[in-house]
């Protein structure tokens, strides 16, 4: 009973890698319909949501924190997809998203350049040179991503639980290793593991409902009890803050209790 | 029938990997016991070629670049021959570093990340915060040791077959998955895998032999045909080719030998 996210640069046989893996558990294989998820419920085009998904924030980004929102959006869809457990996610920064929760079994699928680009050509029917081009791009693209919004590098193996070289390994061999690595009592939805996800999709809803005005605040929820993080000053003092809490309180489900804090730490697990 | 490359962030969880691998497989346990053979057989003292494995050169620690060349090439020698009778799990000797193209050669790497650092901090009584610097600073020593060495992160995880990290899966998991991955038919050995894994080994024998007195060199083997590659000043070519064929020609396996010298500016003739 766990949550597998699969994540895997361009043309890596990450997709048939989840397939099989779903297929084989019997979980629920998810990965655009977060996007579409996201964008019902905070009424924003696929494609903006996809755009701050997958290519880094630009210059502009980093004064509007569209991205950001975007981002909180996306966490806040994927979260209430795998409150029900028994899910296998391919889609991008599965591993980030859902950072902090102890049942989510990372893996990454690491495919040779060489494969890669003969994947690209037979596909979209161009050349070597192109598809490496292309496949350069993107994986720029994801390592810029992941430094800007998280700090970290896409392709360091201590960000997942099994990192699985696809070129040595047959597709077969890694979905073994997958569903036996998901059986271990390590990601079994204990009952403190489902209230860490629940208590999470509620954090993740106040961040969603904050983001937009104030993409800097942090969030952690135990137990219904939310906790809002800010840096000390400006936005909490000028009881903006304060209003907007008082709103999401009302609509925002899940919160037993929510209060502010103002320039302390902000906790690790803190969405 | 296969060889087991196992490598961690941290040699104590390495060691204990290696050892219940070898124990549930029943294969042999290489690991730097092996320098005692090969400082007998190459006339060095084990902890010079310890040393080579443990850090890089340095005019303080008395370990000249090319000297350091040499030792590696010792060790690469006797580690690749050892190698050859398979059934084998292999550690703490970079062999994932230099075994390469030889399918039946399964490379692991296995993570402690935090769990080590939570560890290490208990163990010694300080903070996270400063056994988490410990552990990145030894990480980076480390990876700076590899590049020097083998131009290879020894981090990157494109160099295994499998990186498992220790955070939530439980080393006896890692174990057992481990040991049914050895079982896929991939990693068996074959006779085109063998004989690669023959051909390196002809090749280190050959280098380390070359390496004793000459630096600056490259050697490929291939059913028993050695080609060298190295510098030479114009005036000295044929006689460095001479000494070359002289010198490899006498280890055992080498049917033939050519040289490759390409013209030396920069450095005296040896």
């Amino acid at each position: 009973m766990a949550i597998i996210t699969i994540s895997r640069g361009s043309s890596s046989m990450g997709k048939a890698v989840a397939e099989q893996v779903a297929r084989r558990l019997g979980y629920r294989l998810i990965s655009r319909e977060v996007l579409l998820d996201a964008s019902s419920r905070f009424n924003v085009p696929e494609i903006k949501l996809e755009k701050a998904i997958h290519d880094a924030p630009g210059i502009l980004d980093r004064y509007r924190h569209s991205s950001q929102s975007y981002v909180a959006y996306i966490r806040s869809a994927l979260v209430e997809q795998v409150v029900a457990d028994n899910v296998v996610y391919h889609g991008l920064a599965g591993h980030l998203l859902l950072k902090g929760l102890s049942q989510v079994l990372k893996v990454r699928i690491n495919a040779d350049m060489k494969k890669r680009i003969a994947v690209v050509m037979k596909r979209d029917r161009i050349s070597a040179d192109e598809a490496r081009s292309r496949i350069q791009e993107d994986d720029r693209q994801r390592r810029k991503w992941t430094q800007t919004l998280y700090g970290q590098d896409p392709w360091d193996a201590s960000l997942y639980d099994l990192t699985i070289c696809i070129d040595t390994l047959s597709v077969d061999n890694a979905v073994d290793f997958i569903c036996q690595a998901a059986g271990t009592e390590g990601f079994q939805g204990t009952e403190k593991n489902r209230r860490q996800v629940s208590d999470m999709a509620v954090a993740c809803r106040v961040k969603a409902a904050l983001a937009d005005e104030f993409p800097n605040v942090s969030v952690t929820c135990e137990y219904g009890n939310v906790l809002v993080y800010t840096g000390a000053g400006s936005d909490h003092s000028s009881g903006k803050l304060a209003r907007k809490i008082d709103h999401v309180r009302e609509t925002v489900e899940g919160i037993f209790h929510i209060e502010i804090h103002s320039g302390v730490a902000v906790p690790e697990e803190a969405v | 029938m296969s060889i087991i490359m196992i490598s961690s962030d941290v040699a104590e969880t390495e060691a204990i990997i290696a050892g219940k691998v070898a124990e549930e497989k029943g294969y042999a346990l290489l690991d730097r016991r092996v320098l005692h053979d090969a400082a007998n057989r190459y006339g060095v003292k084990p902890e010079r070629l310890n040393d080579a494995l443990e850090n890089r050169p340095s005019l303080l620690r008395r370990l000249p670049p090319r000297q350091w060349r040499y030792y590696l090439a010792c060790i690469e020698a006797e580690v690749l021959d050892r190698l050859l009778v398979d059934n084998i799990i292999c550690r703490d000797v970079g062999a994932h570093l230099y075994v390469n193209g030889v399918s039946h050669a399964m490379k692991i790497r296995v993570l402690t990340g935090k769990q080590a650092c939570r560890e290490a901090a208990e163990r010694e009584g300080g903070s996270l915060e400063k056994a988490e610097k410990q552990g990145f600073r030894m990480n980076r020593c480390r990876t700076a040791w590899s590049m020097a060495a083998y131009q290879k992160d020894e981090a990157d995880p494109a160099g295994y077959d499998l990186v498992v990290s220790l955070d939530q899966i439980d080393p006896v998991e890692a174990v057992r998955t481990i040991v049914g991955a050895s079982a896929y038919r991939k990693f068996q050995s074959m006779t085109y895998s063998t004989k690669c894994l023959t051909d390196l080994a002809l090749a280190a024998r050959v280098r380390a032999a070359l390496l004793k007195s000459m630096s600056d060199m490259q050697v490929q083997a291939r059913d028993g045909a050695v080609v060298v590659t190295a510098r030479a000043l114009k005036r000295r070519k044929r006689e460095k080719v001479e000494a070359i064929k002289q010198l490899a020609g006498q280890i055992p396996g080498v049917g033939y030998v050519e040289v490759h010298v390409r013209n030396n500016i920069f450095r005296k003739a040896e």
